[in-house]
């Protein structure tokens, strides 16, 4: 034991020396900032900087890589962005794609969190009984959440194409096929599909939690009261759960708003536009097209950051709000 | 109102049985207490009847009428919980409401019996309130006023006042053996408290791993349990307990001291025997008895406990009225009626008392 414990000892001594010279240096109080220094300086190099950076290069113009060569040009990014005769009309707009992408980001958010919210709650529902082999469907269900999102869209494109798995299926049960990935409804429709697939583990976890959190006797109480199914679900579950949902709620907004990667592996934004959201709109401005117009790229972003920063306030103010709650209980 | 007739209950978790077949009547409007150790099963018991846990085997019939497959709403009973399992959501008159919604009842009905519980329960000015806006003597009250609005023909209370502090659980126990009798409910009370049990019960049942030990009124338990657990278990401060020897009507202790009592002991001669006597019933002699060493005096104002030992017979309690000078390590002899000692066999069952003249 002694002769194990040695090395360690050796290592905490080494260890000991600096620590010791950073304490004296830097004081009690100071030792909390020496620990926090790696994290900050990792933080601001990776997330504060390039957020100073695009908010500079959203007042800037031209097609220079580096802020040296670009030249500021006040807000006449965002008007070209917000350059519209209706917004309401896409193509009225001066930037129509970015218009586009707004509609459908609009679209694909209030769907598909939709869709999401209720697939995951009822997902949630059902792992929360007292099912056969409980623990084993709750890991399929998270499984596809480990995945990456390239992944996620190739495999279910290879599901969907004109040649794919789920085609050659209809066509072995004597269906015609269906051109799932190039017709404007169904793409969009597998879009959201395979983005409710691909995150629906993540939120059902939440969701299981917050039912795990309800009581086990209110349950109880509500079978000594003679309360039918779906009554305990309306009247005791739902409220119960109703700022867990709220969360979720939120959390799958911020996410949706951000579809990009599986979507775009997915169809590309096609056909034409009909899967064309707001972060392939900055990605093609910025870096795809043959112009790379960083400046109009960077506008977009910051007019995404601002709803991205609404909904993250909703989001801290009711978790607060749901700690004070249970607090409550 | 209703009566309850349990048969040869069993219930087993998996391979684990918690109840061994369990046999009780109980007739209307009595206060049955259920009282025992934690994991005597108690609980399950209660469950069992209120629906919430079927039995593995055996008959619960409610007014003659077999109910092992009726659902818990449909069985007539009402329930409170330790926890209370108010719903935290819902305002006390909704809490008191929910359940009469789910049977449908007209809209006036439910806010007369709403209206009678708060009254009875001294709780209408609460109505309004969340249950998280309530102190804990509260949600109690609101919990019985559950039950009560139901008008269930069994009251099943599972620890109701063991979440409440001590002096809130006093009140509350005399609260609620008033409502047994204005309501003139049959009420199935769990506790491990076996003061509660013994100030609140027309009878109690004694239950250990799952097996009725006794069943009868507190006093009957008192004076004459049936076995040492029972006799240990009720009164404080707990029987004392000797080993002895019969020989012909006296018991000969461990530490050689000769004691008469009024049990017979003739299907024990020669045989191990445990000699009980209750701390209250042990007096210090001038003189006789058994010698102690008294080695802690609680003094508590009306009675005076000492916690005596003797080398021969291990620790003893003694409970004398009033206050009792005496110093740490004096010696005293102890003495008892021997009309009040209980005498176990080997089997820990207790021996018959024979009646004395005068007793």
């Amino acid at each position: 034991m002694h002769l194990l414990l040695a090395p360690v000892r050796w290592l905490m001594h080494l260890i000991g020396v600096p620590l010791g010279w950073v304490q004296r240096t830097f004081g009690m109080g100071g030792m909390a900032a020496v620990f926090l220094a790696p994290n900050l300086l990792v933080f601001s190099v990776f997330i504060v900087f390039p957020i100073g950076v695009n908010v500079w290069y959203s007042f800037t113009g031209g097609a220079a890589l580096f802020p040296a060569g670009r030249v500021f040009v006040g807000t006449e990014q965002y008007d070209l962005l917000l350059a519209c005769d209706s917004y309401l009309d896409p193509f009225s707009c001066r930037q129509d794609r970015f218009w586009k992408g707004v509609h459908n980001t609009a679209f694909f958010v209030v769907a598909q969190v939709a869709a999401m919210v209720a697939a995951a709650l009822i997902t949630a529902l059902v792992l929360n009984r007292e099912i056969r082999g409980r623990g084993f469907w709750r890991a399929v269900f998270f499984f596809p959440v480990l995945l990456s999102p390239v992944v996620v869209g190739l495999m279910w494109k290879w599901i969907l194409l004109r040649d794919g798995a789920l085609n050659a299926l209809l066509v072995s049960l004597g269906y015609q096929r269906i051109e799932f990935l190039t017709d404007p409804q169904w793409a969009m429709f597998w879009v959201i599909f395979v983005s409710v697939w691909a995150h629906l583990g993540f939120y059902a976890l939440i969701l299981l939690a917050g039912l795990q959190a309800i009581p086990h006797d209110v349950y109880e109480a509500a079978k000594m009261d003679g309360t039918p199914a779906m009554r305990v679900f309306w009247r005791i579950t739902l409220p119960l759960l109703w700022p867990t949902m709220l969360v979720v709620l939120v959390l799958a907004s911020i996410r949706a708003v951000q579809v990009f990667d599986d979507a775009y592996v997915l169809t590309g934004g096609g056909p034409g536009t009909a899967t064309f959201f707001i972060v392939q709109y900055i990605y093609e401005t910025g870096f795809a097209g043959a112009a790379r117009n960083l400046g109009l790229a960077a506008a977009a972003s910051m007019l995404m950051a601002l709803v991205l920063v609404v909904l993250t306030l909703a989001q801290l103010g009711i978790t607060a709000w749901r700690d004070r709650q249970e607090g409550k209980r | 109102m209703s009566d309850l007739v349990l048969s040869s209950i069993r219930k087993s978790f998996g391979t684990v049985d918690v109840i061994h077949g369990v046999d009780l009547t109980v007739t209307d409007g009595e206060f049955v207490v259920f009282v025992g150790p934690s994991g005597c099963g108690k609980s399950t018991l209660l469950r069992i009847i209120a629906g919430l846990e079927a039995c593995t085997s055996g008959d619960i019939l409610l007014d003659g009428r077999r109910v092992n497959d009726v659902a818990a709403a449909d069985r007539g009973l009402a329930m409170v919980f330790q926890s209370y399992a108010l719903y935290p959501h819902m305002s006390v008159r909704q809490n008191l409401s929910f359940g009469l919604e789910n049977a449908r009842m007209s809209k006036a009905e439910i806010t007369q019996r709403v209206g009678e519980a708060a009254r009875m329960l001294r709780i209408e000015e609460l109505l309004e309130r969340k249950p998280r806006q309530l102190s804990g003597g509260q949600r109690q009250r609101v919990a019985i006023g559950r039950a009560i609005v139901r008008r269930p023909g069994i009251f099943l209370l599972d620890e109701p006042l063991s979440n409440l502090d001590a002096e809130l659980r006093v009140a509350m126990r005399g609260e609620l053996a008033s409502l047994h009798k204005r309501l003139a409910a049959t009420m199935i009370y769990v506790t491990h408290d076996q003061v509660e049990a013994m100030t609140m019960a027309d009878r109690i049942v004694v239950l250990r791993g799952g097996r009725v030990e006794q069943i009868g009124p507190p006093l009957e338990l008192y004076n004459r349990p049936a076995n040492r657990f029972v006799a240990g278990f009720l009164g404080a401060p707990r029987m004392n307990f000797l080993a002895a020897r019969p020989a012909g009507r006296d018991l000969i202790l461990a530490d050689g001291t000769r004691v008469p009592v009024a049990v017979d002991l003739a299907p024990v001669a020669g045989q191990d025997v445990t000699l009980g006597i209750r701390p209250q019933h042990l007096r210090p002699a001038d003189g006789g008895g058994i010698p102690a060493t008294a080695t802690l005096v609680e003094q508590l104002g009306s009675e005076t406990v000492v916690h005596a030992r003797s080398d021969a017979l291990g620790a003893l309690i003694v409970a004398v009225p009033g206050q009792v000078r005496l110093a740490d390590g004096e010696t005293v002899h102890l003495a008892f009626d021997p009309a009040d000692a209980h005498v176990f066999g080997p089997d820990d069952r207790a021996l018959p008392h024979v009646e004395t003249a005068g007793a």
